[in-house]
This record gives structure tokens, C-alpha cells and sequence, in this order.
């Protein structure tokens, strides 16, 4: 498939990288007089774009394209019709329009590394991320700047079972009831490496390790066959098995990511999602590809083995790409990549070979899609939340700059009217 | 395009022939070689006050040199030259980095270059540590880094004597751009661990009392050179000064922070008045901008590229207490006009030295008449005294020449052939790409 992106970077002339411009700042923007009749002017917004990523099934671009934003919904995306009565018109005829980045591995809910990872006991299916989230997190407002609208935010991986993360918007000075996409957004396992903490207990071998696992999930899947919780502490996991809640799995190495897709999805046949697989995991990626896993893959994206064996880096984007893993997406796992930075791990995998357009996808229709949220966010459909945003240039690039940004129809982020945050 | 790549193929089977000969005819444009002339439709030129840039151009090469450079349609190709036609790619410079530390190889790569038994060691060469071959600098230049300044570290004032060199070649003959290429000074923020007690008043009188001894060792021997006095006993650890002296190389400074900064321009610069450009200047140091562009003093920024919004250790962010601080653009804000970029390799890898720049965009730094590529070319090649040699696509410089497919910055830009010195030293067709 060709890239509809690298036409556009063949384009990019070396004049052509000039700032945002704050021509038209919203606040003090005229509105249009409506004809007699039409609703109050807060029927809706109406964005009149360039180039419009709708990043949809059929990876639709409109240039120029147009969107209608009502009641925090999408309730138009194409080319430019005319704007119905009463819709504020937002002019940006040069921006490019995009949905909001969906980053499924990220720690910044709660104040640096505190109140991320309760370490007492291995497994912790009762732990619920919603009681350290923090509305006030200024990486969140980092993150809006930045395009990021929807984080899955999740405890550490210090223990095999660690909580039940949130699915949140990075709204600014919200309270808990808005930010919230879905809670709990899925359950986060550690399932090799970190959960190691060699102390002399049971699990500091991969051997101990899945037995606790198993023998948890076995329990929890015979309750989930019978009627009604039997153990509270087991409420959240036992919707895991049903299915009604997905699982994102910290795993590194071929054997950690195999093990993790023969657990969770040939054993329990969960929806189940493979974090960061990195060092050697890409060996296994034929494997996830044959039973239809989707991977989640960062902060690291390269392969450093080959690197004195081979005299090459291996992007490993590109390596899980290519054996077909499905539904492909990148993370940052934040703080580890600034949350700011995750678009650059779409640019910078490309740098390592793949494809733009594909790592565009898999920092937005990809993750969301493979988390059960893809009816709501992840790409610029009418009936899906109106998370935009409007940059000066293509999303990948570091020199395009965020100017706008909508969640939930909302203005979150003006860069004429904040400033520029980074 | 076609064309081109019929072309490059012929090349190809042209240099495998070379290689599998050995000691057969040099290559064109190589030193010995027929002339070569490369076809292309951007030549970025990047040079100091002229044109910057040539549309549908030819470079001509021969004997490892630029002969001539400029309009296909105004430029005549020599008989006996291959051309070389790279359809749509760009040629661009080949990148200048400052501040590199891998060019060695021991048991952690760096660990040759910070001998800490004393505070001050303007005697030691980092030539000494120099391995041809070296992997960091072989995945450099697949990321268009032909040229590196190879410097101690920072562990002690005066770590010793950089060197620059060519990251291509096997040999350290034939690497050698020069030696010394200058001179390490780390004020301040990382030699206080050479001994309990250490702070920046102490380190601001050793750097100053080593200055000075060193510039007193230099006059005695350029009066004797005037014949004006005694040949000087030869004193080893100051040599390097008489290099400084006659600004044939300049003072390479790990230096942070506004006050550190200014010391670095103030008293270094202003004071002794020996060739000084400044490295990393983060953590506020870009206030300083207007006395350094007074000084004519060239900031090389890197590898951080932010001043990031912690009000406690770090205030400096001003008005922008919330925001990050791009360091490129604080220093392209105030004034500063020659800003290049670093990786402090291995740092940030050799290999990514153009993401620097793309990231001083993203961070706020205008990249409206070519800065960021001046900023990786001609203005470190002009800082480190070497710009007669690199640092542009114009006539008499060394070949080192990047034959790219988009904006060199662009993190997506592939760089699919690199000369150096006229030789094809990496085609990422024939040799395989290194990512």
C-alpha cells in the first residue's frame, strides 16, 4: 500500500515548516449571523480543515475536509458542505486534522511513580487504578497538548497482577466523572522480567510465576461460568473471562510473549493485548499473528542483539508489522517516553522502516480498536467522541506543531490561547 | 529516476569490482580516480554566506575533492566523468558533530577517555583511544555523520585533547581530519565528583590558573618564534596551548547553566582571549545568548534539548514555568546566530544527530532558511576552525557528501549513500541499510 503520507512528505518544501499561526484565535473569532430561526449558536463547531486524516476503515483523506462537532459527538466528517445554521466556524484552512492519540501504556495518573505499584502480595486482581487518579496530573496537560487524548492508565509492573487500570481523557481541571472513557478499562499482568522480585517467594521463577497466575485464573474463570460474584476480590477478573473486560500483558522475549498468547488467549481466551514485547519478542510475532493477538509495542523499538551480530538495528515495528500481528500499536509507557513524545515513537519507528501511514494507525485506530474502545475513539467517524486535533503539519513529523485540540467536542488545548507548552 | 538507478546499479557492480581487485584503480571522484559527477534534483550547499541551496544540480568530484558546484543547465560535466544521476534525492553535506565520545572501544565504549587522577589534564589525547572500525561511528555515518569531534569526558576541569576525524576509513591515517582538534574544558557539573569538596568556585580558579599558566607557556614560545627569547623547555602538558593561540582549533566546553556560561564567554573568551565554543549550554545557559553572539561564540547544543519546567532546581524557564524551553530556540530567541546540534554520543546515538535538530523544531526553533542543517554542517565545521575542509558542498572541500531522499532532519529521511573524501564508504543499496 502506498503511503498516503509519504506523498505528502515529498512535498514538504524547506520553506513550508513555519510556525502555527494565531491569525484566528477562537475566543475572539466572529461568529457568523445565523438567519432567523436557527438554534443558539452552541449548536456545534464546525472545523473547516486542509488535510483531514479520518483514519478510518477505509483510511480516508480529505483535502480539504470538514468536520461537524455536536454534543461532544462527530456529526460530520468529509469534504467541505455548508456549515449548518447556528455552528461556530473554526477556520484552518492549512491545518491538518487527526484524531487524538490512544496511548494503552501509560503510568502519569498519579504523581510520578508513587501510587502506581502496591508491592505486598504477587497478585492484586482487586486493586482498582481509580483511587490514584489525579485530575490535576500536569503531564496530562502535556499530553493534550501534545494531540494524546485517551490514555489507559495502569498500575506497575512490579507485580504479576498489579490492578485494574482506568481508560481516561487527558481533560484539563476535570473532575473523575469526565475524565473517564472506562472504569476499569482493563487489567494489567506483568508477566515476566519486573514481577521477579527475587526475594526468596514463590514467583521469582517464571515457573512460580505461572502457577500463581493459573491457579487465580482458574478460580476466577469457574466463578465467571456460575451466576453472580462469589469474591469480591475476584469481581473485576472474573469480567476478564467473560470478556467483558480486556487484559494488557507487560512481557519482553520471544519465550515471555509466546507464553503470554498461550496463556491468555489459547488456555483462557481472554481479550487479551501483548505490552512492549521487546529484546527478541519479535521472533514470536508469527505466532501472535496466527492467533490473532495484537501487540502493544514500546518504549523500546529496536532490537539491540542485532546491532553487533548483524552491523544492523532492527526495527522491531516494522519486524511485528510484517509477520501480520494484527491491530498494531505503540505506547510509551510513560514516564518512561514522555506521554508529549508519543507521536515520536510512530516517527521514530518509521525512521526503522515501517510504514508512516500503519504507525499512524497504530498510535490511534489500532490501540483503540484492540482495547474495545474503537466504537468511541481512534479515528474521525460520525458517531464517534470528537477528540480532534489540528496541527500546522503531518502528526508524524517533529517540526508539525499541535494547534487545537477537541475531546469530547470541547476545546482542551489552544496553542494561540495556552501558549506553546512545549 | 529510472535512469538513476541503472546508474547506481552500474556503479555498484563498478565498486564490488574495486573491492574484490583491492589495489585496482581508484573509484571515481576518490584521489587518483576519474572524475564524478552527481546528478541531483536539491543540492543543499550549506555554505557560510552564499547559496544555500541549488535546484536540478550537479556536483562535480575528483581527487576526493569538490570541484565544482551549480545549475545542471550552466554546468558542463568534464569528458571522461561518471555521472551519477540520484533522480528525486537530495545531496546534502555531511554532518559535523562536536561532542562525540565513541571512537574508542574498551570495556563500556567511553571508559578510555576520563583518566581522574588529577583536575586538570590539558597533556592527554583522546587520539590515543582512537580504534578505526569503531561501531558507533560506522552506524554514524549510515546516519550521515562524516565528521566527529572525539572528546574526554567531563569528569575532571581539563579532560585533554579532543580529535576530528573522518567516521569513515580503517586506518587512523587516513581517518585523521586533525590532532589536536581541540581542547575539553568541563567548568563545572561533573568534575566536582573528582574529589569531595569540589564546587564551582574551585573549579572556576583551577580552570583559570591552568589558563593562564598554559597562555604563559605559549608567549614564551611565540616570543622565541619572534626571536625575542630562549628556546622554551618543552613542557607537554601545556602544548596544546600554542595550538590555541594561533586559533587553529578552539576550546570544546561542557558548560551548563547561566552563570557557568558566562564565565565560559566572560572569562575564557573575554578574558584570556582564547578560541571558545560552548557545548551542551542548558539549564538557563541560553540567557547568555546576546554576549555570546556579541563574542561571536557558537552555541552547540545538545544532547538535552529542553529546559524542562521544574520551578525548584530549575527556574530559568521564566515566563514559561509550565512550558518546556526548547534550548536551540532560547538561543535562536536572544539572538545567538551560530547554533549547532550534538548527540554526546553515546548519549543520544551518533546515528540520530539529525533528530536533535528535528526535536529543536519541535521544540520552538525556526527552521525557516536552513538552520537546522547549517546547524549540523557548516556552522560546526566553522566552530571547530575546519570549515576550509567540511562543512558545505562547495569548491576545494572534501567530497563528504550525502545523497538523502527528503529533508535531512525529517526523522523518516532515509540517507542512502554517503561519500567521504570521494569514496562511496556506505550505499545502503549495496551494503544493506544499518536500520
Amino acid at each position: 500500500m502506498v503511503s498516503p503520507l509519504r506523498e505528502v512528505r515529498r512535498g514538504l518544501g524547506l520553506l513550508a515548516l513555519g510556525l502555527g499561526s494565531c491569525r484566528a484565535p477562537l475566543a475572539t473569532e466572529p461568529l457568523r449571523a445565523a438567519p432567523p430561526g436557527t438554534p443558539p449558536e452552541d449548536a456545534g463547531i464546525a472545523i473547516r480543515c486542509g488535510k483531514l486524516l479520518t483514519l478510518d476503515p477505509e483510511a480516508r483523506i480529505f483535502d480539504p475536509g470538514m468536520l461537524l462537532l455536536r454534543d461532544g459527538k462527530i456529526a460530520y466528517v468529509g469534504k467541505p458542505i455548508e456549515v449548518p445554521g447556528g455552528y461556530r466556524i473554526v477556520d484552518r484552512p492549512e491545518s491538518w486534522a487527526w484524531p487524538g492519540l490512544v496511548d494503552l501504556h501509560s503510568h502519569v495518573q498519579s504523581a510520578g511513580w508513587w501510587d502506581t505499584n502496591d508491592m505486598v502480595k504477587p497478585l492484586n486482581p482487586e486493586f482498582r487504578v481509580r483511587a490514584a487518579l489525579d485530575p490535576g496530573e500536569e503531564r496530562l496537560r502535556v499530553a493534550d497538548a501534545a494531540g494524546v487524548t485517551t490514555l489507559f492508565g495502569i498500575p506497575g509492573s512490579g507485580t504479576s497482577i498489579s490492578g485494574f487500570g482506568v481508560l481516561y481523557k487527558t481533560k484539563r481541571d476535570a473532575p473523575y466523572e469526565r475524565m473517564i472513557l472506562r472504569d476499569p478499562g482493563g487489567m494489567k499482568v506483568a508477566f515476566n522480567y519486573n514481577p521477579q522480585r527475587g526475594g526468596g517467594d514463590l514467583g521469582s521463577t517464571w515457573c512460580g510465576l505461572s502457577w500463581n497466575l493459573e491457579n487465580l485464573n482458574d478460580r476466577a474463570a469457574n466463578l465467571a461460568r456460575r451466576e453472580g460474584p462469589a469474591d469480591p476480590a475476584l469481581e473485576n477478573l472474573e469480567r476478564v473471562h467473560r470478556k467483558e473486560l480486556p487484559v494488557l500483558i507487560h512481557c519482553a522475549s520471544a519465550e515471555g510473549v509466546a507464553g503470554s498468547v498461550r496463556m491468555w488467549k489459547d488456555r483462557y481466551d481472554t481479550v487479551c493485548v501483548v505490552s512492549h514485547g521487546d529484546w527478541d519478542g519479535h521472533f514470536a510475532a508469527r505466532f501472535m499473528a496466527e492467533r490473532g493477538v495484537p501487540l502493544n509495542h514500546g518504549p523500546r523499538l529496536m532490537n539491540f542483539t542485532t546491532l553487533r551480530r548483524e552491523e544492523k538495528i532492527l526495527g522491531t515495528s516494522k519486524a511485528f508489522v510484517d509477520e501480520g500481528v494484527p491491530n498494531f500499536s505503540l505506547n510509551t509507557d510513560a514516564p518512561v517516553i514522555p506521554e508529549e513524545e508519543f507521536f515520536l515513537q510512530g516517527s521514530m519507528s518509521a525512521r526503522l522502516g515501517a510504514d508512516p501511514y500503519q504507525m499512524l494507525q497504530a498510535l490511534t485506530i489500532h490501540p483503540a480498536d484492540s482495547f474495545m474502545i474503537g466504537e468511541r475513539v481512534g479515528s474521525l467517524e460520525v458517531g464517534k467522541d470528537a477528540d480532534v486535533v489540528l496541527s500546522s503539519g503531518d502528526p508524524l513529523d517533529p517540526r508539525s506543531r499541535v494547534e487545537l485540540v477537541f475531546i469530547d467536542g470541547e476545546i482542551q488545548y489552544s496553542r494561540c490561547d495556552d501558549g506553546q507548552v512545549f | 529516476m529510472r535512469h538513476g538507478i541503472l546508474l547506481g546499479a552500474a556503479f555498484a557492480l563498478l565498486g564490488l569490482g574495486l573491492d574484490a581487485q583491492g589495489t585496482s584503480a581508484p573509484e571515481p571522484g576518490a584521489p587518483g580516480g576519474s572524475g564524478l559527477a552527481l546528478r541531483a534534483q536539491k543540492i543543499l550547499v550549506c555554505s557560510w554566506d552564499g547559496p544555500q541551496v541549488v535546484d536540478e544540480g550537479i556536483l562535480l568530484v575528483r581527487d576526493g575533492k569538490i570541484e565544482d558546484v551549480g545549475r545542471a543547465r550552466e554546468l558542463a560535466v568534464p569528458a571522461g566523468y561518471q555521472v551519477l544521476d540520484v533522480g528525486e534525492r537530495w545531496l546534502a553535506p555531511g554532518f559535523v558533530e562536536l561532542h562525540c565520545h565513541e571512537a574508542g572501544e574498551s570495556l563500556f565504549s567511553v571508559n578510555d577517555l576520563n583518566d581522574l587522577v588529577y583536575l586538570a589534564n590539558p597533556e592527554m589525547r583522546a587520539s590515543a583511544s582512537v580504534e578505526p572500525g569503531n561501531h558507533s561511528l560506522q552506524m554514524g555515518l549510515a546516519g550521515g555523520v562524516t565528521t566527529v569531534l572525539y572528546i574526554p569526558g567531563s569528569g575532571s576541569n581539563i579532560g585533554g585533547q579532543g580529535i576530528l576525524l573522518k567516521t569513515a576509513f580503517d586506518t587512523y591515517e587516513e581517518k585523521l581530519v586533525r590532532n589536536p582538534g581541540s581542547m575539553k574544558l568541563a567548568q563545572w557539573g561533573n568534575p566536582e565528583a573528582w574529589a569531595m569538596g569540589v564546587g564551582m568556585a574551585f573549579e572556576n580558579w583551577n580552570t583559570r590558573d591552568t589558563l593562564r599558566r598554559g597562555i604563559e607557556y605559549a608567549k614564551r614560545w611565540e616570543a622565541h618564534e619572534r626571536g625575542q627569547g630562549p628556546e622554551p623547555e618543552r613542557d607537554l602538558m601545556f602544548d596544546v596551548f600554542r595550538d590555541l593561540r594561533k586559533n587553529e582549533i578552539a576550546i570544546s566546553t561542557h558548560t551548563q547553566v547561566y552563570q557557568v556560561v558566562l564565565m565560559t564567554l566572560t572569562m575564557v573568551h573575554g578574558e584570556f582571549g582564547l578560541p571558545v565554543f560552548l557545548d551542551h549550554s542548558e539549564i538557563g545557559g541560553w540567557l547568555a545568548a546576546p554576549i555570546a553572539e556579541k563574542m561571536g561564540v557558537a552555541a552547540i547544543v545538545g544532547p538535552r534539548s529542553i529546559d524542562t519546567p521544574t520551578r525548584g532546581f530549575i527556574s530559568w524557564a521564566r515566563n514559561k514555568h509550565e512550558g518546556f524551553r526548547g534550548l536551540a530556540a532560547g538561543w535562536q530567541e536572544l539572538g545567538e546566530t551560530q547554533i549547532g546540534f550534538n548527540t554526546d554520543s553515546p548519549i543520544v546515538p551518533e546515528e540520530e544527530l539529525h533528530v536533535q535538530a528535528a526535536m529543536g523544531v519541535h521544540y520552538g526553533f525556526v527552521d525557516d532558511e536552513l538552520q537546522t542543517l547549517r546547524g549540523l554542517t557548516i556552522i560546526p565545521a566553522r566552530t571547530a576552525r575546519i570549515d576550509a575542509r567540511v562543512g558545505s558542498l562547495e569548491r576545494g572541500k572534501d567530497a563528504d557528501v550525502l545523497v538523502v531522499d527528503g529533508h535531512p532532519i525529517d526523522p523518516r529521511t532515509t540517507v542512502w549513500t554517503v561519500f567521504v573524501n570521494g569514496k562511496r564508504v556506505y550505499d545502503a543499496g549495496r551494503d544493506g541499510r544499518r536500520w
